[in-house]
């Protein structure tokens, strides 16, 4: 890969023009509650939370380049562990981070086992893990409520309600969707800002080099089974987060939520948003997430679909489906690099370089040769 | 003793049809260095082509087997040639992802196509739930011929193998692509026929799974995610591998099956998860697999 | 559907004021009609006479094969309410939305509705409306419940029309040991691992404690299980004379088809959910092609099966309350095959409608008007189509009732009922 300075990147890492630009972006969506409706703005919840766990898994796969399908499971622990708490008298200031944590140390257990393998044996190992993570959750109903699901806890802050009212301040009313907005906003940003930061740092090279050649980086010195591990951890850590948030702004939680099919969507939303980078996690979320909903939402504009129950077309959440899967496979074929790749080809800076392996936007200076 | 003897004959049935749908897993990765998780969509197709052509269109039997062996067939070759072709070189996790998008893709067409109601004639098998009866034993017909396909494909696939030349070409693509390329092998065509061939055993594992008693669903495809635990014992590359580890998932599922309601510590329903149990336990004490062989590693 | 998407654009320009009325705080209004000032509330146009009432269910998907049906239904029963004056002159727009069964998409369905709707017509499944119950409570919207889960009766907002899965069983037991005099027979459960599952056996749990009848097993399934041979094998060597079946039709089938194959013939006791039509043919009526399960259902070979149900039977012009639901069903969905769901959509608008009206009479048509109003509904009959419920504050189950069909291959969708509705003692007792 040759050396770059390639504007894409140092947008992000560049204090000046890159700051500007992340603190309007805060901005932005800091006005957005005061734009959109309830179902946009509830849409918007979604978005956000379901970014935090991506960018968790895209510290473990896109950085570190440990294929995880377990990212669920790591979900379920945290929303879990938040209910745990919160029934015990725990303020959610607690409860929310230490959802985290319990994944994290969750992760720290099981990732030696894990990490001693590669590639494919992992990602089918990690799918294991689902499977036994929702036996243990159908299992503990002191925990979990059993097969049956439990009510989870909602943040109470003050005169903040999240499972009532809301917020009142100074004569703004903000409804539950919009106190989790700022919640969940507030939560990925420190996300990203930790994960842009970690990757800056001697653990965070690491990890890219291992990912970009495991042998060459133990052979540079870097510990493989404490970086891997390292990321294993991390990644639990945000998933359990993300699974803290998710549970309670459902309101209710169940053993089948936390399936194969919920660690897809997470590497779908690394993959569509871009691999290894932290904006792509926003991004791709923003698309897996947002899409179907677009797509239902105004189903009765779009031809061949259909409109009322029984009637004939393509079902939509067929169409839904199709249009995901199709989504997946044209991205690794076409764009291997995500949206993100697609912005900086749009902003036509890097149109010189060749496309390379699905990893990378950032420049590694481990295999800049 | 009876419900021993009952649980591990059915115990033999379902490790054949997980046996096959390892095989596929195996066959793919040999050629591509991938695991295939569309297999379980493949299963799924290949179930409802055969149930349409047999229910709602009235064909023979064993023509609608074979009219949906030879679309699977093709809908394996087509995907290889038109997909994964562009892909190649990329890292197995890109390929993976794509076979993943693929299984949502099918998925999410057979439920276009055929509706999600449940089929209560499967695929319009002549077995009908009837069985021989040894003593209290019951072989039920579907689960015998599983039983004896299997072995029958089995013994073909290895004699394909050892003493073809296209099952010459497929070891020593397995063993180093690049150097087959350079020896002149059709690694293309060797790959196409990989793909193929996965299409075709998961649509034989799909007609005994759906032949009766059971009924035909698209819940159907999900139960190839219980051949994930027999590639993995068995060793990603190894049809030998792929076997016994169909056969020991089969007996562990169905043994603990029979008898987990006497362990009731394990929690309901542990047989859906033994076998990720036993896998786990393997992969402990070898890293790739009973039969696998830990790849070559370049500086 | 257009109206729901003009009112969304329109709710972008005035978002504040959607937050505030989302809160349930604003959208209220009043205006004087006839005897007294009404009172209205979101989803209320005075002005057209309107009552805006969402439905949130699974139109396409895996759970579409209910949601389709049920949500028909009750179109049929708003369009013929329409279609004859009204409810004392209001008409009923309907606005459905499609959540595909996901807790997810229904959130955000239902947050687009609060603000414009006056009550939840119908809310399918019990993780979804779980996900919506605390905000709906809080906004105090009435929400029609179309999920048996027993928890949902104690909630004053959420009107379950239909008996309990738990209780449909508990009334099993009592049809069996006590009225049938089988005070020894063996029984059984097979049920799913899930609430669906854990619901029927809280039934089954509540009515051995009742009745202290001879349980000879519990077994559970997985909804990825390929084979149930473990299951059929441990309820055969049980002895098991009488089996309930808390599962969905393809494991219920595959459980009794396999039984067979053994040579083991029990009565199997469906839970409602667990049997459908298309079971005994490959397109669901009775001039299709058999299955092979056909014969064992309709208990050729030994045994029988049951079917705890709710509705009466399709086409019984017996009941009084038949020949306009009939009439109504070729007026709107003649294509619609018999459905036990239809017939439940049907009434369920049918209680809403009646709950509306009281709110009318009322002069009370806010959110907390028609809360009112239901509870305090008191008794409601269906003509017959199914039993009378009867909503009071002190809330609890509509109705205790549960009717038996049994699988018969003459009668119109294979179900003959063999026992009227009837309410045992367990089912009195049975604490939800």
């Amino acid at each position: 890969m040759a050396v770059s300075t390639s504007p894409q990147p140092s947008r992000i890492s560049r204090p000046s023009p890159g700051t500007v630009a992340i603190v309007l972006l805060l901005l932005a969506a800091c006005t957005l509650p005061f734009v959109l409706d309830a179902f946009w703005l509830s849409t918007a919840d979604f978005i956000l939370i379901a970014a935090i766990g991506a960018l968790g898994l895209n510290v473990l796969t896109g950085y570190t380049g440990q294929v995880s399908l377990g990212h669920a499971f790591f979900l379920g622990i945290g929303a879990y562990t938040a209910a745990f708490l919160a029934d015990h008298g725990v303020n959610a200031a607690l409860w929310i981070p230490g959802a985290g944590v319990a994944a994290g140390l969750v992760g720290l257990l099981v990732g030696p086992t894990a990490l001693r393998l590669r590639g494919l044996y992992l990602a089918i190992v990690t799918i294991g893990l689902v499977f036994l993570g929702t036996h243990l959750f159908v299992n503990i109903p002191a925990i979990t409520g059993g097969p049956a699901g439990r009510a989870t806890p909602q943040p109470m802050w003050g005169p903040a309600d999240f499972g009532g009212n809301g917020l009142t301040i100074a004569g703004v009313s903000f409804d539950r969707n919009g106190c989790y907005y700022f919640l969940a906003l507030t939560l990925l940003a420190l996300s990203m800002w930790f994960v842009h930061n970690l990757m800056r740092t001697r653990s965070g090279r690491a990890m890219q080099a291992v990912r970009d050649r495991e042998i060459a980086a133990a052979l540079m010195g870097v510990n493989l089974a404490r970086t891997k591990l390292a990321a294993f951890v991390v990644s639990s850590f945000l998933a359990g987060l993300c699974g803290a948030l998710y549970g309670a702004f459902l309101f209710h939680v169940d053993p089948s939520q936390w399936g194969l099919l919920l660690s897809i969507q997470f590497v779908a939303i690394i993959i569509v948003g871009g691999i290894g980078t932290v904006w792509g996690a926003l991004l791709g979320s923003v698309f897996i997430t947002g899409l179907p909903t677009l797509l239902i939402h105004y189903s009765d504009s779009v031809p061949f679909l259909q409109h009322s129950a029984g009637q004939g077309g393509i079902a939509v959440s067929d169409a839904t489906n199709l249009l995901y899967g199709l989504l997946i496979v044209v991205f690794l074929v076409v764009e291997p690099r995500g949206l993100i790749g697609l912005v900086a080809r749009a902003a036509g800076s890097i149109t010189h370089r060749r496309r390379t392996a699905a990893v990378a936007v950032h420049p590694s200076p481990l295999v800049e040769e | 003793m009876t419900t021993f003897l009952q649980l591990l004959f059915n115990g033999v049935a379902l490790g054949c049809v997980y046996a096959l749908i390892a095989l596929g897993f195996t066959a793919i990765h040999r050629a591509s260095n991938v695991i295939n998780f569309a297999q379980g969509a493949f299963l799924l197709l290949g179930a409802y082509l055969v149930s349409t052509a047999a229910v709602d269109h009235g064909f023979p039997f064993p023509l609608a087997v074979i009219l949906g062996l030879v679309a699977m067939v093709v809908i394996g070759i087509v995907f290889q040639m038109l997909i994964l072709r562009r892909v190649q070189g990329q890292p197995a996790f890109t390929v993976v992802m794509i076979t993943i998008g693929l299984n949502i893709i099918i998925v999410a067409l057979v439920s276009a196509l055929f509706g999600n109601a449940e089929r209560g004639n499967g695929v319009g098998d002549p077995w009908g739930n009837t069985g021989v009866h040894l003593g209290s034993v019951v072989l039920l017909w579907v689960k015998v011929w599983t039983i004896v396909v299997t072995a029958a494909i089995l013994l073909g696939f290895f004699v394909f193998d050892r003493y073809t030349r296209y099952g010459l070409a497929t070891r020593a693509t397995a063993i180093d692509e690049e150097a087959a390329l350079a020896a002149g092998i059709p690694v293309r065509r060797v790959n196409a026929i990989a793909w193929g061939l996965a299409g075709a055993l998961a649509t034989v594992a799909g007609i005994f799974l759906s032949g009766s008693p059971n009924v035909l669903d698209p819940s159907i495809g999900d139960i190839a995610l219980l051949a994930f635990p027999a590639i993995i014992i068995g060793g990603l590359d190894s049809p030998i591998g792929a076997v016994v580890g169909g056969l020991v998932i089969g007996l562990v599922y169905e043994l603990f099956d029979g008898y987990s309601s006497s362990v009731p510590w394990l929690g309901h329903n542990f047989y859906s998860i033994a076998p990720y149990i036993v896998m786990i336990a393997v992969l402990l004490v070898k890293p790739y697999g009973l039969f696998g062989r830990p790849p070559a590693e370049r500086v | 559907m257009s109206l729901s998407k003009k009112s969304a654009r329109l709710a972008t320009c005035t978002a504040l004021v959607l937050t505030v009325a989302a809160c349930g705080t604003g959208g209220s209004g009043s205006s004087s009609s006839g005897g007294g000032t009404l009172q209205t509330g979101p989803g209320i146009d005075a002005s057209s006479k309107t009552i805006t009432v969402g439905i949130i269910s699974p139109l396409t998907g895996i759970a579409a094969a209910i949601g389709v049906p049920l949500t028909k239904g009750q179109e049929a029963y708003f369009k013929h309410v329409n279609d004859n004056g009204g409810i004392d002159g209001w008409k009923i727009n309907f606005v459905e939305k499609d959540d595909q069964y996901k807790p997810q998409l229904h959130v955000q369905f239902f947050n687009e509705l609060l603000p414009q709707m006056a009550l939840l017509a119908q809310s399918l499944g019990s993780p979804t409306t779980k996900a919506i119950e605390s905000q709906a409570g809080s906004a105090k919207l009435v929400v029609g419940a179309a999920a048996q889960a027993s928890a949902f009766v104690s909630d004053p907002v959420m009107a379950v029309i239909g008996t309990p899965y738990a209780i449909d069983v508990a009334n099993g037991v009592d049809y069996i040991v006590n009225q049938q005099g089988h005070k020894t027979a063996k029984l059984a459960m097979f049920y799913q691992n899930d609430d669906y599952g854990a619901d029927g056996l809280k039934g089954y749990t509540a009515a051995k404690s009742a009745y202290s009848f001879n349980d000879v097993g519990q077994v559970p399934y997985n909804l990825t299980d390929a084979d149930l041979t473990g299951q059929a094998h441990t309820l055969q060597a049980s002895g098991a004379e009488y089996v309930f079946v808390t599962a969905l039709p393809t494991f219920a089938a595959k459980l009794v088809g396999t039984a067979a194959a053994m040579g083991y013939f029990p009565h199997w006791v469906f839970q409602g959910p667990a049997w459908s039509e298309f079971l005994m043919t490959d397109k669901g009526t009775a001039k299709d092609k058999p299955t092979p399960v056909f014969p064992v259902l309709a208990g050729l070979g030994g045994g029988s099966t049951w079917v705890l149900g709710y509705e009466a039977g399709w086409g019984d012009t017996s009941v009084p309350g038949m020949k306009q639901f009939l009439a109504d069903h070729d007026k709107y969905f003649a294509a619609q095959v018999p459905d036990g769901y239809f017939v439940y959509g049907y009434c369920e608008a049918e209680m809403e409608v009646a709950v509306l009206k009281k709110a009318i009479e009322s002069n009370d048509l806010t959110r907390q008007g028609i809360l009112n109003a239901k509870l305090n509904l008191g008794s409601l009959s269906f003509g017959g189509l199914i039993p009378p419920l009867n909503y009071t504050p002190q809330l609890g189950p509509a109705d205790r009732q549960t009717d038996i069909a049994q699988v018969d291959t003459t009668a119109p969708g294979f179900l003959r009922i063999i026992q009227p509705y009837f309410e045992s003692s367990a089912a009195k007792s049975l604490s939800l």
